[in-house]
């Protein structure tokens, strides 16, 4: 790191017998974590500009100076020789944990920050678990600060990352500290209310549990859930989010660090995506039209095997209908399914919304398209209309996850209905799925990995969270054994791996790419020329 | 053969069982006389069980009659056979409670780390081993039988009293 700053403009200095070469106006407590070196800290955080230096739990002793120093605003210096755990600096954090919990509740066991909370750890660290206070403690109870969030007063230890999150990241002055000392408490300001579309983040900074979203509220200890790295698919924006679930559950959203794409920060549309993960009756199995016209279930030999036979012996032409949220594994399969069958291409359609920006990091934004991966539609062959073409009699219409209901764009409710033989692959068994020939019930984004190019063309890769619904597969893999039936190329993908190799090796701007390189912060396309139209 | 096996031969001739017969009715004779009774008359009389003995599961259960427990959810975490269920909730008051509480007595193995982790003294095992059910379902013991429960508490070992003196 200390290369890429600059000869010239770096120190040199030794934090806890480790010499670490940093750039010229780093912070000691930020050179210690280079150094390997965990300075606890509270009103400091990485994504907020300010650091106030008054939470006091990251003093340090300073080799030359005389009085302990905190280290989240003190400039590293040339030969500087900092002690992160002399005596004197551990009394101090002690000290300071001491005071935080003269008037905390320390009702741990039925807090949802327990197991994560920082208090809890640094109580714990510096051996302050005893009280020696005699006194009551003051009770503040809770207040509804948000529509949607909780603040536990009590537990609050006024660290104000949730204020200058408000005040500096999102630019919204709707948080503030009332009153002073002991009775110290955040508070909306007063006649204004806490609607902010980001303000969800707020939970994310607080330290402790005194922040709560009411969704989670209660929900699940943090060492009863799952987490896996995902992307969010709320909208185009593509935010780097980990999923956490409890009994194959979805039970909240965190973004995740992305200095490239959203920060440490995500919107509360992106958060209110988790229901939709949990909801609905899924399709579990496959289901095909047998000769009374019913819908029954097959498993995947018996109706892949009759859905390559079906394919193969219709003729009159085809087109495909695609979501947008499908993951680019899918798509490519797709798009070769129907080149091998000679099919005219496909489209798709993408629901749009209000747009929102972080003022404090602009390139976090909700953005109008309100689907993951309509960018990586277009790269990949698939046209993007406004309202979807009816297909003419005889076609064969093959769905890819889209809904095809509740919406006024499409040209009637039957859509579909004149067309010769329809396939449909999706989640969910909707209106239109009931007219289809074969339902094969493919996994959702939760349940698969995958890839999504976002806005920008940047190719992210998210992971599985959740178990697949019934014996439900991801599309990628089904359509890679249809075109395989159907006497095409390359073999059935097994692994998402293999499927973004080979769709990498297929499509222009992902050449050079792949799974391993495209790590959990994933990669930008070759050329921005290739991401067509460009997304707002 | 391995040289350590020792074969003993029956013996083949045939003897008189009446000697045998006389040693073996001499045993139950002996015993008739002794006074030292073994037997108990169960369940007319009934062990007495010490305080430590770990039993049925019982709920405690605050003056009104709610459970104490708090849904911290630190039994289910602790408990090594998964025996116990838990779904936490919000009361009316805001309060967290166990909307579902349900512990599994035919899979639980009594080994009371429910009863020592629980921080505020809600889930105890009891002094009390007469269980019979018709069913196995009825060995899932929900949060209403389980505050019902009337046995002893059974205590906690106590480190100032290791043998429990």
């Amino acid at each position: 790191m200390s290369e890429q700053s600059g000869s010239q403009e770096a120190v040199t200095l030794i934090i806890d017998d480790v010499e670490v070469t940093v750039p010229t106006g780093t912070k000691v407590l930020d050179a210690a974590e280079r150094a390997g070196v965990v300075v606890p800290h509270y009103c400091y955080h990485p994504g907020i500009p300010t650091r106030p230096a008054q939470c006091r739990v990251c003093l340090v002793s300073v080799e030359g100076q005389g009085k302990l120093q905190p280290s989240c605003v003190l400039d590293a210096q040339q030969d500087m020789v900092v002690h992160t755990a002399t005596e004197e600096a551990k009394l101090a954090r002690k000290s300071v944990i001491e005071f935080l919990l003269v008037n905390h509740p320390l009702d741990c066991p039925i807090c949802d920050a327990a197991g994560q909370c920082m208090l809890q750890d640094y109580a714990f660290e510096t051996g302050q678990l005893e009280s020696r206070v005699e006194e009551p403690k003051l009770v503040m109870g809770r207040d509804r600060i948000a529509d949607d969030v909780l603040y536990f007063a009590d537990r609050c230890i006024i660290c104000t990352r949730c204020v200058r999150f408000m005040r500096e990241v999102a630019r919204d002055d709707a948080l503030i500290v009332a009153q002073r000392g002991h009775r110290a408490y955040i508070d909306t300001f007063p006649g204004t209310e806490l609607d902010n579309p980001f303000h969800g983040n707020i939970v994310d900074v607080c330290p402790v549990g005194a922040l709560v979203h009411e969704d989670f509220l209660f929900k699940a200890r943090f060492w009863d859930m799952d987490s896996a790295s995902s992307i969010c698919p709320g909208c185009s924006n593509g935010c780097n989010v980990s999923v956490a679930s409890k009994e194959n559950q979805v039970v909240r959203l965190k973004p995740r660090h992305n200095a490239a794409v959203n920060s440490y920060w995500m919107c509360d549309h992106g958060r209110g995506q988790l229901v939709m993960a949990n909801r609905g009756i899924r399709a579990e199995v496959p289901l095909l039209r047998d000769e009374d016209g019913e819908l029954r279930p097959a498993d995947w030999k018996d109706a892949l095997d009759r859905v390559a036979s079906d394919l193969s012996e219709l003729g009159g032409g085809g087109r495909a209908v695609v979501s947008p949220h499908a993951c680019n594994e899918s798509l490519h399969q797709l798009r070769r399914l129907l080149e091998l069958l000679g099919f005219q291409g496909g489209e798709f359609r993408v629901e749009q919304g209000g747009e929102a920006t972080l003022d404090g990091f602009p390139k976090l934004k909700l953005r109008a398209d309100r689907a993951p991966n309509a960018t990586g539609a277009e790269l990949l062959g698939f046209e993007r209309v406004e309202s979807l073409a009816e297909p003419g009699p005889g076609e064969v219409l093959v769905v890819l996850g889209e809904r095809l209901d509740a919406d006024p764009t499409l040209p009637d409710a039957a859509f579909g209905e004149h067309a010769g033989y329809v396939l449909y692959l999706g989640t969910r068994i909707t209106e239109a799925a009931r007219r289809a020939d074969a339902i094969l019930p493919v996994t959702s984004s939760a349940e698969m990995q995958g890839t999504f190019t976002n806005w920008e063309g940047r190719v992210q890769r998210f992971d599985q969270a959740l178990r697949e619904a019934g014996i439900a597969r991801p599309a990628w893999m089904v359509l890679s054994r249809l075109v395989g039936l159907l006497g095409g190329e390359g073999a059935t993908r097994l692994e998402a791996a293999d499927a973004f190799d080979a769709m990498a090796a297929d499509t222009s701007g992902m050449e050079g790419m792949d799974w391993l390189s495209l790590g959990l912060k994933g990669l930008p396309l070759a050329s921005p020329a290739d991401v067509a139209g460009g997304a707002s | 053969m391995p040289g350590d096996v020792k074969v003993l031969r029956r013996p083949e001739e045939k003897g008189s069982y009446v000697r045998a017969a006389l040693k073996g009715m001499s045993v139950t004779f002996r015993h008739m006389v002794n006074p030292r009774k073994v037997t108990q008359q169960y369940p007319d009389e009934k062990w007495e069980l010490a305080p430590r003995m770990r039993g049925t599961h019982r709920m405690a259960t605050h003056e009104d009659g709610r459970a104490k427990c708090v849904a911290c959810g630190l039994c289910p975490t602790v408990c090594p056979v998964n025996c116990i269920k838990l779904i936490p909730a919000e009361d009316e008051n805001g309060e967290r409670y166990a909307a579902v509480y349900e512990i599994d007595e035919f899979r639980c193995i009594f080994c009371g780390f429910c009863q020592e982790v629980c921080p505020v003294e809600a889930i105890h095992l009891g002094v009390h081993y007469e269980n019979a059910e018709y069913s196995r379902e009825r060995w899932v013991y929900d949060l209403e039988r389980l505050c019902d429960q009337d046995q002893p508490f059974t205590a906690l070992w106590d480190p100032a009293d290791p043998a429990s003196e």
